[in-house]
């Protein structure tokens, strides 16, 4: 019974397993790079759109923008909107209109850009931790519920570890470090949970890490409540951790939660990952039991114990994401936690699982965090436009056939020399490997 | 073989509820004072029945509807979104033709219902498109159907209403028209399954969709159907939920606030069975109910631990259970064999 993970999926030998991914890992990357690109742009079209509509329903005074031709006019004004999302997260470089068309007075380290590198780093973490379970065919769901628990586990660490330690920069640096291990334990035994579940009694992770993120939020919130909570907090909040043993921001302003050295952690991470996973024999047995978990274990995988560890090991980053949260952003634990873990599922995915994708793919979420506060702030539409992006970005990725079709649809039109179209030859391959992108059989 | 365990376990099921709830009613007969004197009180209060009616519909409407999507071989994990969007145009197209006036003889209030249910099955006629047409991941197309919804409902009520809340609408949808919808939708959903084609289509569609298609019949307008149908129940739901106190509320999770994905819960404990997923929708409804009444009586039961208990009996039920046996042939793309 041992064979239930191998799904519809007919055996094979591990040397086709091998055959069938080396060329895999090399070839699609690009394809699906065009794809995310596409997504990303084909969003930004049904975004525009809507903004339209929305305009044109919604009553103001005097129209924003009026559509050439048919002079009809629209309350809001989708160019608008986009200058202002994506100029106003990096702090307004481009002096739009202006004829030097870069803003002279512009520097780097302002706080809009330091809000959107601030969740950039945080979505570094979440995502690699989606990524790397769905590298092992795994679905974690949980990240936001890992997060968490590594969240409270750092803040209570280091609210309990600080009175051993006299003040001072050296006790902060310790207290840093030992609160992100506490992270890294915390949420790598939550997200350990379901990993066993699955292992072991054939649970489905999806629904299982969907679960825990609820008893997550909930026990948590019931501790803080019940136990943990600041005197006086008009919040449900733990203390303050001192102030010595957060991450400080450095060229960056206070007021934006940014610290470099956070950044600087996070790609370091995603170096770290991408060698573990390419280049060690743990690496290579998680990728082969996400593309074929049969011939994996044929080939002398325990697949159970990667099963495990792979989820382990998703948890423990997410962890890492709630420690540097705590440490970095809010000082402390607070009942409101961001969606930064189901955020990490869209950056992973955009990302294609890929550890290296990861990076910019957090950075557009977080040019999209920091733009719509700049939206909520400069124009008039309601900055819950970007949910709506973020929603559709994940709708079109995950429909690459879709675009190969359009592919295929240009490249006859063209004869057949379209960037695209010449991937569609590749399309049997990728549904070979496309199992690593939901594995939902159990 | 497999009809032996699915019925073993929905009696199991039964019979334990039941012996719970008895447990707790000869506790509170003998004991009136105590703790379990006033538990029984509240759950066999009329007060608590009306309330879990109320909660149980979006979770049993939403949880009918995951299972004709996923015995059609669609797995539907965006009932949620669908629940969302529902919520909000039921809401806004009440409001939209206004209370108390009528649109073709309908109250508007109807007409907002059947728009919710509208929404939802256009948002689902979307996600099936993406899942059976486009080949997409189905899990990443139902989260991506959560997130839109999650976006766009507080983002046009923003447009139209000035603010993530809509006004209340000063009028309202009856439990008792709730419940009617829930129990008929439960018994037609059985009989459709069990003693229709149509229903022997679907199963086919999600355990063997290549006996079905060789018979003839297409696999992809089988599985679209499923699909819609998990729409408009997931519509009934959404609107009903909003309905029931007249107005959408969209900050945070919005007030849907996980009850699709409680849904999902809700079928897999009822393993596909819908009397079980309507026993299992009225179980986490009911503690629900409960709890909100501990609160009101100053028992200092943190309402949040409560709320946490189906999540655990789910993850209990399926590590012990094992797994829930899901379609042979669910999450998989179909390529007919031309």
């Amino acid at each position: 019974m041992s064979d239930s993970d191998s799904g519809g999926e007919p055996d094979r030998t591990p040397s086709l397993a091998r055959r069938v991914l080396a060329p895999f890992a090399d070839r699609s990357v690009a394809e699906r790079l065009v794809i995310s690109l596409a997504a990303i742009v084909l969003s930004i079209a049904v975004g525009f759109v809507i903004v339209l509509v929305s305009g044109r329903v919604a009553e103001c005074s005097t129209a924003a923008w009026t559509m050439p031709a048919t002079g009809m006019g629209f309350c809001y004004d989708p160019v608008e909107v986009y200058v202002v999302l994506f100029n106003g997260a990096l702090g307004y470089p481009f002096a739009v209109g202006e004829p030097g068309l870069l803003n002279p007075n512009w520097s780097p380290f302002n706080l809009s850009f330091g809000l959107t590198l601030s969740e950039t780093t945080l979505l570094i973490f979440t995502g690699l931790s989606v990524a790397v379970a769905f590298r092992a065919g795994l679905f974690n769901i949980g990240t936001q519920g890992q997060l968490v628990v590594g969240a409270l586990a750092t803040a209570l660490t280091v609210i309990a570890a600080a009175p051993l330690l006299p003040d001072g920069p050296i006790a902060g640096v310790v207290l840093i470090l030992v609160g992100t291990a506490a992270g890294a334990v915390g949420g790598g035994f939550w997200g350990a949970i379901p990993g066993a579940l699955k292992a072991y009694a054939d649970a489905n992770e999806v629904i299982t890490t969907i679960m825990l993120n609820f008893v997550a939020a909930n026990v948590a919130y019931v501790l803080v409540l019940e136990v943990f909570r600041a005197e006086g907090s008009s919040v449900v909040a733990t203390r303050y951790v001192p102030e010595y043993a957060q991450i400080r921001p450095w060229l960056f302003s206070a007021s934006s939660d940014f610290a470099l050295v956070a950044l600087a952690a996070g790609v370091a991470c995603i170096a770290g990952l991408y060698y573990l996973l390419e280049h060690t024999p743990f690496g290579y047995d998680l990728r082969t039991s996400g593309v074929q978990a049969a011939a994996a274990e044929y080939g002398g995988v325990n697949a159970k114990l990667t099963t495990v560890r792979a989820m382990t090991l998703s948890g423990a980053i997410g962890g890492i994401g709630g420690s540097v949260w705590v440490l970095m952003s809010e000082g402390r634990w607070m009942a409101s936690v961001p969606d930064l873990g189901f955020d990490g599922i869209t950056v992973s995915i955009l990302a294609g699982n890929n550890p290296i994708g990861v990076l910019p793919a957090a950075f557009l979420f977080g040019l999209l965090k920091g733009g719509a506060l700049e939206i909520g702030f400069q124009t008039d539409v309601p900055t819950e436009l970007v949910g709506v992006l973020r929603g559709l970005i994940i709708l079109f990725v995950a429909m690459p056939e879709f675009f190969r079709m359009i592919g295929r649809y240009a490249g006859m039109g063209s004869g057949g020399t379209g960037g695209v179209a010449s991937t569609a030859s590749e399309a049997e391959a990728d549904e070979a490997a496309g199992t690593e992108g939901g594995e939902a059989d159990a | 073989m497999r009809s032996v365990i699915e019925s073993d376990y929905v009696r199991s099921l039964v019979v334990g509820t039941a012996a719970v709830l008895g447990l707790l009613g000869v506790a509170g007969l003998a004991f009136p004072e105590s703790v379990a004197g006033d538990l029984a009180g509240i759950v066999f209060s009329a007060s608590t029945a009306t309330s879990t009616a109320r909660l149980a519909a979006p979770i049993v409407l939403a949880g009918l509807g995951g299972i004709f999507a996923e015995k059609s071989g669609v797995i539907n994990i965006g009932l949620e979104g669908l629940l969302i969007i529902s919520a909000f145009a039921s809401v806004y197209v009440a409001s939209l033709v206004g209370i108390g006036d009528a649109l073709f003889g309908v109250p508007a209030i109807w007409v907002g219902f059947l728009a919710g249910i509208a929404a939802s099955t256009a948002l689902s006629g979307v996600f099936g498109i993406v899942c059976i047409e486009f080949k997409a991941d189905q899990i990443i197309a139902g989260l991506a159907v959560w997130l839109i919804a999650l976006g766009l409902a507080p983002f046009m009520s923003t447009v139209f209403f000035g603010g993530v809340n809509t006004p209340n609408l000063g009028a309202s949808v009856g439990w008792e028209y709730s419940t009617a919808m829930v129990v008929t939708a439960t018994l037609a959903s059985w009989w459709t399954l069990n003693r229709t084609a149509f229903g022997k289509h679907l199963r086919a569609a999600g355990e063997n969709p290549q006996a079905l298609d060789t018979v003839g019949v297409s696999v992809s307008k089988v599985r679209h159907a499923g699909v819609l149908l998990s729409g408009v129940l997931s519509g009934v739901g959404g609107s009903a939920l909003a309905l029931s106190i007249g107005q959408f509320v969209g900050s945070g999770e919005t007030m849907v606030q996980g009850k699709g994905f409680i849904a999902i819960v809700a079928y897999l404990f009822g393993n596909y069975n819908p009397i079980g997923t309507l026993g299992a929708g009225v179980l986490f409804a009911g503690l629900d109910a409960v709890q909100v009444r501990l609160q009101q009586l100053g028992y200092a039961v943190p309402d949040t631990l409560v709320q946490t208990i189906p999540y655990v009996v789910v993850i209990v039920v399926l590590a012990l259970v094992g797994r829930t046996r899901i379609p042979e042939a669910a999450g998989e793309h179909y390529e007919t064999e031309e």
